[in-house]
C-alpha cells in the first residue's frame, strides 16, 4: 500500500496562499473524497498532491519521500492524475488516449510491451469503453469521453489515483458506473483521492471524507461520523436534515434552506 | 506492495501485437501512415530536387542533371549544375527543412498553429539587423552574420522578457509579437532614411530569397540541422505529450520545464540559422507543418514530415520564382507569400474546426 501524506503543506496561486500549513494523511488502499465549497482549495490540493503545483512550503510525502525531490517520471509511475476538464489533441481515438497512460512506463527503447497492451485492454474494459476503443474522442458524448479519460488514468497503473470531479457532466447511470469503478480500484489495493461536489455521492463512495474550508481541514473521517447538519452549515451555509440512505445507510443531506448569516 | 491490474504470468511471451495503425520494428513502435508519408515525401522531394537542378536558363535533362551532381556528364553540365544550381538547391533544402522543423516544434509547444518564427519576432529581428548592416556605414559583419545575430537577439530578448516558455507558451508568443513589431519598425525606419540604391540592396533581407546565399551560412545551417533534426526526433515522446494540458502532461511524467526549453531552443536555433541563409522566407514554417499533419493524420507529431514538406515548399517556391517570369527573377519569399497565403486559407477552411496543432 502506498501512503500519501502532506506535512505543513502550503500551496499558492501567484502570491495568494490557498492552502496554508496543511497536515493530512490519506489512508492507503481506501477512497478519500475531498469536499468543500467553491474556492476552498479542493482542486488546488489535488494539484499539489499530483505535484502539478509545486509547494510554496512544506511537502507532499509519498511513502515518506518528498514528491518534489523525485523524478517526474518516477512520480508518474506511482501517482496518476485526471485533472478537471482535460482536453486531448484533435483526432485521437479512445485507444490512442488510453495508450498515453502508459507513457511513464515507456522509453525510447521500450515503446510498446506486453504489459502496455494488457494494461490498455484492461483499462478499456474497466471503464466500459471497449466498444468505443477505435472511435475518435470528438465523436463521443461527454460521459463517454469522461470514461475514456478515466481509462487513461487506470492504464497508467499507479498505486495512487487522483481524480478531480470525475463525475461532472455525467448522468446518474454513468455517475454510478464511475463511482463503482473507483470502488473497484480501491478494492484492488489502490489509494484513490477524489474531489466531488455532490455530498450524497461523496458519502456513498468514500471510506474517508476530508472537508475543506478556506484551505483548512474542518472535518475528516468516515462519512457516517463526520457528516451532520453542523458540517453542512459550516461548508455551504445551508440548513439541512441529514438522514441515513435507506439502501446503503450512508448519510444523505436534505437541504432545507440557506442558514441565517451570523456575524 | 504495488497494486496492479490482474496479469497472466509471463512465460516467454510471444511478440506483442502493436496497436491499430502501428507496427513493431524491434523495440520501436512505428506509425504506419506516418512512415508512408515520410517515404512519399522523400520521393517527391527527390523529384523536385532533380527538376530544380534541370530547369533554368539552360535546360538539362533531369537524369543528366542528377548524374552531374555525382561528377558525370559534359563539362557544361558539370559547370551549370555543380557550380550554379547545386549550391542553391542545397541551400533551399537546408532552409526548407529548418523552417518546417522550427514551425512544427513551435506550434506543438504553444499548442497554437500560429506560433512560428514569423510571429514570434525572430524573422523581424534578423531582417532589422541585416538591413542595418546593408544600409549603414559598412560594418565588419556581413549581412548573414548580422541576420543570425538579429535572430539570436530577438530570441534571447523574447525568452528573457517572457521568462522562459511560460505556461502554454502564450507569453512567449505575445512577447515575440510585440518585439517583432518593434524590429519591423526599425527596419522601415532604416529603409526610409536610405537612398534608393541602398534600399534596393537591402531588399532581399526583407522578403527572403535563395539568390544571395553564402557558403559559410549554409554550412553552419547544415551543421545545426545535423544536431537539431535528431534532437527533435528524440524529443518526439515529449512533443506528443506536450499537446495535452500541462496538468495532464505532468501527470504522464513529462518534466515540463526541461521539455519546453529543449523544444524551444531546437526550434529557435533552426529558424535563426535559416534566416541567416535566406532571410525571412515567409509562410513555410506556418504551412508546412499544417500540410504534414494532414498527411500524417492524428497521433504522432510529424517532425520529419514537416521538415520534408518545408523543403519541398521552399524548393518549389524558388523554382517558380526563378522560371515563371524568366529572365526576371522573383524572390522565393514573395512566391511563398503569394502561394502560401491562399493555400493556408484553403487548408484552414477545409479542415474541421481544430484548436490544437
Amino acid at each position: 500500500m502506498t501512503v500519501l501524506q502532506t506535512r505543513s503543506l502550503t500551496l499558492a496561486h501567484a502570491r495568494t496562499p490557498v492552502i496554508d500549513g496543511l497536515d493530512l494523511d490519506l489512508p492507503a488502499g481506501q477512497v478519500t473524497v475531498i469536499i468543500g465549497p467553491n474556492g476552498c482549495g479542493k482542486s488546488t490540493l489535488l494539484s499539489g498532491l499530483a505535484r502539478v503545483l509545486a509547494p510554496r512550503g512544506g511537502s507532499v510525502l509519498l511513502d515518506g519521500c518528498a514528491l518534489a525531490t523525485m523524478p517526474t517520471r518516477e512520480v508518474a509511475r506511482r501517482v496518476g492524475l485526471l485533472p478537471q476538464s482535460a482536453v486531448a489533441p484533435d483526432g485521437l481515438t479512445v485507444r490512442d488516449l488510453v495508450r498515453y497512460g502508459r507513457h511513464p512506463h515507456q522509453g525510447l527503447l521500450r515503446q510498446w510491451s506486453r504489459a502496455d497492451a494488457e494494461a490498455v485492454d484492461a483499462a478499456l474494459a474497466a471503464a466500459g469503453v471497449e466498444d468505443l476503443a477505435e472511435r475518435p474522442l470528438d465523436t463521443l458524448s461527454g460521459g463517454q469521453r469522461q470514461r475514456a479519460w478515466i481509462a487513461m488514468v487506470v492504464a497508467q497503473d499507479t498505486p495512487v489515483v487522483l481524480l478531480d470531479e470525475p463525475t461532472s457532466a455525467l448522468d446518474l447511470g454513468h455517475q454510478i458506473e464511475v463511482l463503482d469503478l473507483v470502488r473497484s480500484l480501491a478494492a484492488r489495493g489502490r489509494t484513490v483521492v477524489l474531489v466531488l461536489h455532490d455530498l450524497s455521492s461523496a458519502c456513498r463512495v468514500a471510506d474517508h471524507l476530508v472537508a475543506l474550508v478556506d484551505g483548512q481541514v474542518v472535518a475528516a473521517g468516515a462519512p457516517g461520523a463526520v457528516v451532520n447538519p453542523g458540517l453542512v452549515r459550516r461548508l455551504y451555509g445551508v440548513e439541512s436534515v441529514v438522514v441515513p440512505d435507506p439502501t446503503h445507510g450512508t448519510p444523505v443531506v436534505c437541504p432545507v434552506g440557506l442558514a441565517a448569516r451570523t456575524g | 506492495m504495488t497494486a496492479t491490474l490482474p496479469r497472466r504470468p509471463a512465460a516467454r511471451p510471444p511478440a506483442v501485437a502493436a496497436p491499430p495503425g502501428h507496427s513493431m520494428l524491434g523495440p520501436v513502435l512505428v506509425h504506419r501512415r506516418g512512415l508512408v508519408t515520410v517515404v512519399g515525401l522523400l520521393v517527391v522531394l527527390g523529384a523536385v530536387v532533380a527538376i530544380s537542378l534541370a530547369v533554368g536558363s539552360v535546360r538539362i535533362d533531369p537524369l543528366r542533371a542528377v548524374g552531374a551532381v555525382f561528377g558525370t556528364g559534359t563539362p557544361r553540365d558539370l559547370l551549370v549544375v555543380g557550380q550554379l544550381r547545386l549550391p542553391r538547391v542545397e541551400a533551399g533544402l537546408a532552409v526548407g527543412i529548418a523552417l518546417g522543423l522550427s514551425g512544427c516544434l513551435m506550434q506543438t509547444l504553444a499548442r497554437n498553429r500560429l506560433a512560428t518564427p514569423e510571429t514570434t519576432g525572430l524573422n523581424n529581428g534578423a531582417t532589422a539587423f541585416a538591413v542595418a548592416s546593408v544600409v549603414s556605414v559598412p560594418m565588419s559583419l556581413a549581412p548573414p552574420a548580422m541576420a543570425l545575430t538579429g535572430a539570436a537577439t530577438a530570441a534571447a530578448l523574447t525568452l528573457g522578457l517572457s521568462g522562459g516558455a511560460g505556461p502554454r507558451g502564450y507569453r512567449f508568443l505575445v512577447v515575440g509579437l510585440g518585439l517583432g513589431a518593434v524590429f519591423g519598425a526599425v527596419t522601415n525606419l532604416l529603409l526610409a532614411r536610405a537612398d534608393i540604391d541602398t534600399a534596393n540592396a537591402a531588399m532581399p533581407w526583407t522578403v527572403g530569397t535563395l539568390n544571395t546565399t553564402t557558403g559559410p551560412a549554409v554550412r553552419l545551417l547544415e551543421l545545426g540541422l545535423l544536431v537539431g533534426l535528431p534532437t527533435a526526433m528524440l524529443l518526439g515522446r515529449w512533443l506528443r505529450a506536450l499537446r495535452f494540458p500541462d496538468a495532464v502532461a505532468t501527470g504522464l511524467g513529462v518534466p515540463l520545464g526541461r521539455a519546453r526549453i529543449a523544444v524551444l531552443l531546437t526550434s529557435v536555433g533552426a529558424a535563426g540559422l535559416s534566416v541567416a541563409v535566406a532571410g525571412p522566407l515567409g509562410m513555410v514554417a506556418l504551412a508546412a507543418p499544417e500540410a504534414a499533419r494532414r498527411l500524417t493524420g492524428p497521433g504522432p507529431v510529424p517532425v520529419v514530415a514537416s521538415a520534408l514538406t518545408g523543403a519541398v515548399f521552399t524548393l518549389l517556391a524558388d523554382l517558380v520564382g526563378r522560371t515563371a517570369f524568366a529572365p526576371l527573377e522573383i524572390p522565393a519569399g514573395l512566391v511563398t507569400a503569394v502561394v502560401g497565403g491562399p493555400y493556408l486559407l484553403w487548408l484552414l477552411l477545409t479542415t474541421r474546426t481544430r484548436t490544437t496543432p
